[in-house]
């Protein structure tokens, strides 16, 4: 068990000194995510319709839009130079390559959404401080349901000849429930509302992190095999 | 060869029969047999293409589940086939559900679309077989293509509950299902329609086999013309 911890452990620090030597993925997921809300705030008029209600949806697009982004660079970065090859050729569990790219996915978005929060709060002029508890309960669960199954989805289209195009096709779809869910929550928790009367929506997303961290760890075997 | 093939399609051809005879018994029963809907008027019979079209996308959806599995098991080609045509006739009965729903919705609803949960959830999962069916012809054919196929396939029919509440507790429109209630099968409705529904959802299977095995075989000559090529082109 320990061994495979500190393989896990390996493949995200892999990740973390090839990101802090390049910096080239945090950067642009960032300004993109910024783009997009800027956008989604050109394109409705603030002063007529709430932001407490439209705020939360503007967030997790913007969230979802630059985390494909983070997504299509994770496993692409591995083609080159045939880094996926030694990765696979390292005496180390498939799943274990799951894992570590799935956590450092998951980091790098929480990253960016740390820094995307506040510029959130200014654009959008919501008191977040209040409930920041419940808001980064939210905001996690909902980021480990989309790194779940993106990492999976991800190291699969990488193979593909239009990998940029194929990802979010497949993956869009089958986040609906992460989107829809994550929308709603983070809704309740702007108007100030305590998360127990939606405990449903909660459990849904528990569930589909549960289910998709799973079918990937049964699955990784069959994609990452050459 | 070629008598193994006649051999083939002796059980082609009656399954053919029957779906013929089948989908005849369902016009008939839908256009002649029925009676008029009372408060809903003609357009209500598009109800009995639309339910088993509806049937038979998520019954070919789950054989690509089972089918998707025993592939990932088995490593055998035939699984891989059958996921393939099950998920092609799923699309094509999902679209008609897609495209019969806006129908009968116009005059009944006054609008074409309204984002209740059934609609949206049908949608999304046409989506998701669309791109089942895109990275399949995106991938050259091979294990490789197979093995990528059948995770998406075991993906999305994992997907399908937690769609289906998520789009529930989103919204909530769609008339409650009239012949699958708790009082029972098809209660409270005239018997000559439940008759009717029940001859349209069994010719729609009959004609979902039928589909099944024509894919199934045609996709087993280009497996079969394939390696004929390949044994002309080593063979000089």
């Amino acid at each position: 068990m320990n061994t495979y911890l500190s393989q896990v452990k390996a493949i995200v620090w892999k990740d973390f000194v090839t990101e802090l030597k390049t910096r080239e993925l945090f950067s642009s997921m960032f300004v993109f995510a910024i783009l997009v809300m800027l956008i989604f705030i050109f394109s409705i008029n603030l002063s007529i319709v709430d932001a407490n209600q439209v705020g939360p949806g503007v967030l997790w697009v913007a969230i979802l839009f630059a985390g494909t982004l983070g997504l299509n660079r994770s496993f692409t970065l591995e083609k080159e130079n045939g880094c996926l090859q030694g990765l696979m050729l390292a005496p180390v569990d498939r799943s274990a390559i799951y894992f570590g790219k799935m956590l450092s996915n998951l980091a790098f978005l929480l990253i960016m959404e740390a820094f995307l929060l506040p510029v959130f709060m200014i654009f959008f002029n919501v008191d977040l401080v209040s409930h920041l508890t419940p808001l980064l309960a939210v905001v996690f669960m909902g980021t480990l349901g989309f790194s779940a199954l993106g990492t999976l989805l991800s190291s699969l289209s990488s193979n593909l000849k239009t990998r940029e195009i194929m990802l979010p096709i497949l993956l869009y779809p089958l986040i609906v429930p992460i989107a829809i869910g994550s929308v709603r929550l983070t809704g309740q928790v702007l108007d100030g509302k305590s998360l127990a009367d939606m405990m449903n929506w909660v459990g849904l997303i528990l569930c589909f992190d549960i289910i998709f961290i799973s079918a990937s760890i049964m699955t990784i075997d069959h994609i990452l095999e050459e | 060869m070629s008598e193994a093939s006649q051999e083939n399609d002796s059980p082609g051809y009656s399954l053919m029969a029957l779906a013929g005879i089948g989908i005849l018994a369902a016009l008939v029963a839908i256009f002649l047999y029925v009676p008029t809907e009372k408060t809903e008027g003609v357009v209500q019979r598009i109800m009995y293409f639309h339910v088993p079209s509806a049937w038979i996308a998520f019954f070919a959806f789950f054989i690509v589940f089972l089918c998707s599995i025993l592939y990932l098991w088995k490593k055998e080609r035939e699984w891989d086939i059958y996921a393939h045509a099950s998920a092609e006739i799923g699309i094509v009965f999902c679209s008609l559900v897609l495209i019969t729903g806006p129908l009968w919705a116009k005059p009944i609803w006054g609008r074409w679309w309204v984002w209740d949960s059934r609609l949206t959830l049908t949608l999304v999962l046409w989506l998701i077989y669309v791109a089942y069916l895109m990275l399949r012809a995106q991938s050259e054919a091979g294990s490789i293509r197979a093995k990528y196929a059948a995770v998406i396939g075991i993906v999305g029919f994992l997907d399908i509950p937690l769609i289906h509440f998520s789009v529930l507790w989103w919204r909530g429109f769609h008339p409650q299902p009239k012949f699958i209630t708790t009082e029972g099968l098809g209660a409270g409705n005239d018997p000559s329609m439940n008759v009717t529904l029940l001859i349209a959802l069994g010719a729609f299977t009959l004609l979902y086999f039928l589909l099944m095995s024509l894919r199934v075989r045609l996709e087993r000559m280009k497996d079969e013309i394939d390696r004929i090529k390949k044994e002309r082109l080593y063979s000089h």
